[in-house]
């Protein structure tokens, strides 16, 4: 392992490590912009400049691109490279406009950053700035082609890293450009990563422009709720409304990036469709009188028919605080507890994590490192996005890779790497099986099947048909809960009380709904007599088990309640007239439309109504291990906390 | 358009390259040379041809000097105006075509004769300073020297 010393620090890095990451390593930041740890190596800025005192080499060098060597004595404060760092911004400087007071970047961007840090403070240049016409990217991300200053980390993304063939550089010498042939919306599902990769304000995130600054936002380690991956990203709240979700590293999970779709579906968490206050019958209410209305149709319904006859249901949408407090609350009433509402989810989301171990699931780097890779029936870009980049990044170091089944109904997204269609997986060779994965989605395929692939000796990659599925599942398997279809098609069930639950529409027709507590809207929450407003991600803290069976805490990054934009006139000291962006005039202690609390809370306090005791902590029995679970960490495996074989 | 002879011929020259990247820039000069530039159609094709995207040919295209994303007039002036030609006043020849032939650079003279281009180093700096005219070097230019390869190069 190379040792050098960098200002006067000894270092120890391992072979490969360029200086400017051996510097980082002892808390030394050299300035940088074309450098970016998940991209190759292109020297482009000349930013990074150090000088070597002693050693192999000698005199000024690129730190990003010179590997750390035994007996390297490295400056990075010599005057000489202070200069160059100097200049050197100074040119990339040049063409800038000066806009930071209208850029949405300002206050979260790089070239600010290091402009500062590399010393330059005053304008020499007095000619005329080269300027470019800006595209139409499509809806999710605005360009801003003058702030460029070519470093290449864009294109290198885009195209390299992701896949993408319709965005590129184009022109040379001072007129380099970086778009597209044609003006259009990106066609990468990664695309909205150029907002975060791009260190100036070249791509802004077009739908939560001009709205808050950086030190405005409230932030909280998250975890994407979108699809059974479970990526890490970061919210950014401002006044109680999501205006952003950028992506959060994290090594084991999604390395720096997400999808588009993680990023932008973010519509229906400030939306004012989203229930905010209880309503019992259907108007609007107080969250005690609802819970004791609730409380009150649960035991009518149990004197009358018996508690076999109701239902708790819960799903993949839950964290698992809310699936072990359901389970909890059933257990109270003596009901039966579910958390599919369908057979053919079920029995794959099940097998899976019955099938899953420390051994055979597979993680993201053994995707990367696989020599055979097969995708089996399944739509990877809808089902887990970024898994493709993991797939692609194997293709590109010459893994195989094989789709049996063909392309899935309905499928739109094209895969980012090259691959063979085959009729079965029989015809995939694995060999020895270390280095193959074998991916599928786990809702509706048969346990036959599953076992069936598990049986190829590849590793296994089985996405859940929600976020915390795998969570549920092993909670049913520990809880002996029922697949509620099959309750209701024994005639078991009459009625439900349902905890962020989706039931089909047949389903819903045959069952009473005597409260639900959602904090969406569908054919549950319209039928409920008593419904209880939950809190999103955003708002909630949590614990979510991934399709690998990594348990990832998130933590709430605002608090319930309405987002002050477009807040309800009858909250500002006029009855007719919103101030618009501005907080009402009256002051109240209380939030408007704050009524949200977590799924487990309002199953805790139903409890409580029911006469069970009071839930502190929903973590508990094996469980308790995950209470201290980082939220900035790389999450857990379960495998050695719980095991499935044994719960079920 | 292109012919299906063209079209056959270019298919074999990407056939026979090791990556089809490498055979870009010979298929982006035989449909300029069909075309007289390289039109929007000629990128779609030259992508379909290569197996890129139309974006991925216009990053070569607009990156090497000779393939031409615009009209140009029948021969295409090159003046280098890189360092060595610099110091042999290549300031002064380029006024003297711009005067002559009453274009800006990158113009085109009213008769679709000539489009004037700067350079970068054509690698005849010992000639400097030096320019080309549809594709033929002509260097130690003088005004008088331009006027006449004009002239000559216009009847050719
Ligand atoms: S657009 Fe941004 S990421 Fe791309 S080269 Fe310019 S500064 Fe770098
Ligand atoms: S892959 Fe799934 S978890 Fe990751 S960002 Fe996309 S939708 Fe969210
Ligand atoms: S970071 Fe080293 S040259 Fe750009
Ligand atoms: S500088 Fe003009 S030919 Fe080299």
């Amino acid at each position: 392992m190379p040792k050098l010393i960098i200002d006067d620090i000894p270092v120890e890095v391992p072979p490969g490590t360029s200086v400017l990451e051996a510097a980082r390593s002892v808390g030394i930041t050299i300035p940088h912009f074309c450098y970016h740890p998940a991209l190759a190596i292109a020297a482009a800025c000349r930013l990074c400049a150090v000088k070597l005192l002693d050693g192999p080499v000698k005199g000024i060098q690129m730190s990003c691109s010179l590997p750390a060597q035994d007996g390297m004595v490295v400056s990075t404060t010599d005057p000489e490279a202070l200069k160059m760092r100097s200049l050197v911004i100074e040119w990339l400087m040049l063409n800038h406009p000066h806009d930071c007071p209208v850029c949405d970047e300002g206050g979260e961007c790089l070239l600010q950053d290091f402009t500062i840090a590399g010393g330059h403070s005053r304008r020499r240049y007095v000619g005329k700035k080269r300027t470019f016409q800006n595209q139409y990217l499509g809806e999710g991300i605005h360009h801003e082609m003058n702030r460029c200053i070519e470093c290449y980390r864009c294109v290198r993304f885009y195209q390299e890293y992701a896949g993408g063939t319709d965005f590129g550089v184009t022109g040379s010498a001072g007129r380099v450009y970086f778009g597209r042939f044609a003006e259009g919306a990106l066609e990468s599902p990664f695309s909205g990563n150029l907002v975060d990769i791009c260190p100036t304000g070249v791509f802004t995130d077009k739908t939560g422009r001009f709205r808050a600054r950086y030190w405005d936002y409230e932030f909280a380690p998250a975890v994407c709720q979108h699809c059974s991956v479970g990526c890490n990203t970061s919210p950014q709240n401002f006044q109680r409304e999501l205006i952003k979700i950028v992506a959060r590293r994290n090594d084991q999970v999604n390395g720096w990036f997400i999808c588009d779709r993680g990023r932008f579906d973010k519509e229906y968490l400030n939306g004012p469709q989203r229930p905010r206050y209880p309503e019992i019958g259907g108007a609007p209410g107080e969250y005690r009188l609802a819970l004791e209305a609730a409380a009150n149709r649960i035991s009518e319904f149990c004197l009358q028919n018996g508690p076999a006859g109701l239902a708790f249901v819960g799903s993949g949408r839950l964290s698992l605080e809310g699936c072990l407090v359901l389970a909890e609350l059933a257990r109270v009433v003596g009901a039966p507890v579910s958390y599919f509402a369908e057979a053919a989810p079920a029995q794959g989301s099940l097998a899976a994590v019955r099938l899953l171990n420390e051994q055979n699931a597979a993680r993201i780097h053994d995707i990367e490192k696989a020599e055979c890779i097969a995708l089996f029936e399944l739509d990877l870009m809808e089902e887990g996005a970024m898994l493709s980049l993991a797939v692609r990044k194997a293709s590109l170091a010459g893994a195989q890779v094989f789709r049996v089944g063909g392309a899935r109904e309905g499928e739109k997204r094209q895969l980012p790497f090259r691959y063979q269609e085959v009729a079965t997986l029989d015809e995939v060779p694995f060999e020895g099986g270390s280095k193959g994965v074998v991916i599928c989605g786990a809702g509706g395929k048969s346990p036959e099947l599953l076992s069936y692939l598990a049986s190829s000796g590849a590793r296994l990659v089985m996405l859940q048909p929600g976020p915390n599925a795998f969570g549920a599942a092993l909670v049913s398997l520990e809880r002996k809960g029922a697949t509620l279809s099959d309750l209701v098609e024994s005639g078991q069930i009459k009625a439900v009380v349902c905890f962020e639950a989706d039931l089909p529409p047949w389903l819903l027709e045959r069952v009473e709904v005597l409260a639900c507590a959602d904090w969406k809207r569908g054919g549950l929450t319209e039928k409920a007599s008593v419904l209880l407003p939950t809190t999103t991600w955003v708002e909630s803290n949590g614990t979510s088990i991934n399709y690998e069976g990594r348990a990832q805490r998130f933590l709430r990054s605002r608090p319930a309640g309405l987002p002050l934009k477009g807040l309800d006139p009858k909250y500002y000291s006029s009855e007719t007239e919103a101030v618009a962006l501005h907080p009402p005039h009256v002051h109240r202690n209380y939030i408007p439309g704050g009524a949200e609390r977590e799924a487990w809370r309002v199953m805790a306090d139903l409890m409580l109504e029911l006469g069970g005791e009071p839930v502190n902590e929903p973590l508990t029995g094996t469980w308790g291990k995950l209470r201290d679970l980082d939220p900035e960490g790389e999450g857990v495996r379960i495998y050695d906390l719980v095991s499935a074989q044994e719960l079920s | 358009m292109i012919s299906e002879a063209l079209k056959k011929s270019l298919t074999e020259r990407v056939a026979g390259a090791i990556t089809p990247r490498e055979a870009a820039v010979d298929v982006m000069k035989e449909l300029q040379a069909h075309y007289g530039w390289l039109t929007d159609e000629a990128v779609a094709e030259a992508a379909s041809l290569l197996g890129l995207s139309p974006l991925q040919v216009e990053e070569l295209a607009t990156f090497y000097e000779m393939i031409y994303r615009r009209p140009v007039g029948k021969k295409v002036i090159h003046v280098c105006d890189s360092i060595s030609c610099w110091c042999a006043d290549c300031d002064g020849i380029i006024e003297h075509l711009k005067k002559r032939l009453g274009v800006e650079l990158g113009g085109t003279t009213a008769d679709g004769m000539y489009t004037l281009l700067p350079c970068a180093c054509m690698g005849r700096c010992g000639d400097s300073p030096a320019m080309s005219v549809g594709g033929t070097p002509y260097g130690h230019l003088t005004p008088h020297l331009v006027d006449e390869i004009l002239e000559k190069e216009r009847r050719a």
